[in-house]
């Protein structure tokens, strides 16, 4: 008997290995392990290259002048910590340990996706002249600014998913959605700077909905990539 | 005996003796838990070959310093749910007796690296087996992890990839069930004359 009061179990012989994985030990190479502090900053630093490469196209919101600038740097700060977060979850595990914070990337994707929801819908504002305010009336002609975030969310879900491939046996939903609402974080701060539709419907709904999309989107897809196959 | 992590970091490195090597450190762990899992021997072999063809893909998602036991038993359990989905069952059944874990046995009959344990009665192990393949899939996992592969709830929650507090709930809960059915299993079949005074 056991401790817990169960019958101890006899362990069972395991057959030797399979002539496929033998074929595959007959011809094993040293590989490159994961090395996650160090992904991390490449995606950070991929990330921020590619953001500020779609700013430097896209051209700075036109309003930026005319607007508070402990706003405008408050919440850039804001959308780069969203950013910055949600990755560090999903890249990161704890010391000796193989398998990312899932627990944490899961609350780091609810409580992004919340709060900058929440942040434009609350906190938005406009100056008299040149920020333009679709408000509900005119809010489907905002989804261009969707699109544009889910691009800009791109590049580091997928740099995300590249370094996490057969990673994940559990838990890649969540990862996945870390990824994804970082990324989604990475395309409000792309917006953040570019967008001057100022009304809180837009910034609320389609800046922060980007995050909540992308999180969806991605983890939808990525596990595909990140479960060990 | 050389540790999971130096194992798993030299047979990065190109060293295919440290995966065997690691193979014959974890795979009768591993067997066990996939045999209690999925009920058949048969299934819990081709389950363990899938499982290690799979940390030799993915070998490269190793992060040097850490321990690769949950990891791959984390495989072993998304490989068994994906194997128990292709089928269409959450439970795999199996056969009758023959399908209890075979064993290495010395002269006493005893598991080779079981001898200094007291033998179990195969009577028991026998049901309590099945009274595992009547708990959820979830419920069982966590009972086969923290209470016959001792596992601590940490460890079998990052193996299933949940909470340690949903892994203390399934945990606990597989306990309770698996003791009833136990119990169960102990006072059947009841005698017929308590059995007929009863309905009278």
């Amino acid at each position: 008997m056991s401790e817990t009061g169960l019958p101890a179990m006899p362990l069972p012989s395991p057959s030797g290995l399979s002539a496929e994985l033998e074929a595959e030990l007959g011809k094993l190479a040293p590989v490159q392990t994961r090395r996650p502090l160090r992904q991390l900053a490449i995606l950070v630093a991929v990330s921020l290259i590619y953001g500020a490469s779609l700013l430097f196209f896209l051209t700075m919101r036109k309003d930026m002048d005319e607007l508070p600038m402990y706003w405008l740097a408050a919440v850039a700060v804001g959308w780069l910590f969203g950013f910055l977060v949600p990755c560090y979850f999903a890249l990161v595990p704890r010391k000796g340990t193989m398998t990312p914070r899932l627990r944490l990337a899961g609350v780091a994707v609810v409580v992004a996706s919340i709060f900058f929801v929440s942040l434009g819908l609350i906190v938005h504002p406009m100056s008299p002249t040149l920020s333009q305010n679709y408000g509900w009336e005119r809010f489907g002609r905002g989804h261009t600014c969707l699109e544009l975030g889910l691009a800009s969310a791109l590049v580091p879900v997928v740099v995300g998913a590249i370094f996490l491939r057969g990673a994940l046996p559990v838990g890649s939903r969540w990862v996945a959605a870390a990824l994804g609402a970082g990324g989604g974080c990475m395309g409000g701060l792309v917006l953040h700077l570019h967008c001057n539709i100022a009304d809180g419907f837009h910034v609320g709904l389609i800046h922060g909905g980007v995050v909540v999309v992308s999180a969806l989107l991605s983890a939808a897809i990525v596990p595909r990539a990140t479960e060990p196959r | 005996m050389a540790d999971a992590k130096d194992l798993m970091a030299r047979y990065c490195d190109g060293d295919a003796s440290a995966f065997r090597e690691l193979y014959a450190q974890v795979a009768p762990r591993l067997l066990g838990y996939l045999v209690k899992m999925a009920r058949s021997r048969a299934v819990a072999d081709d389950l363990l070959q899938q499982t290690f063809m799979k940390v030799h893909r993915a070998r490269a998602a190793y992060v040097r310093g850490a321990d690769p036991v949950p990891w791959i038993y984390s495989i072993a359990h998304r490989t068994f749910l994906d194997e128990a989905r292709r089928v269409k069952r959450a439970v795999v059944r199996v056969a009758e007796t023959d399908d209890l874990p075979e064993q290495q046995a010395d002269l006493h009959g005893e598991a080779a690296d079981r001898r200094d344990e007291p033998r179990a009665d195969p009577e028991l192990v026998k049901a309590t087996l099945d009274a595992l393949a009547e708990l959820p899939a979830q419920q069982r996992e966590a009972v086969v992890l923290t209470k016959l592969d001792g596992k601590s709830v940490a460890e079998a929650a990052e193996i299933a990839g949940t909470t340690v507090g949903a892994m203390k709930v399934r945990a606990h809960r597989g306990y309770e069930a698996l003791r009833k059915l136990l119990g169960r299993t102990a006072a059947a079949p009841p005698p017929p004359a308590k059995a007929a005074g009863g309905k009278s």
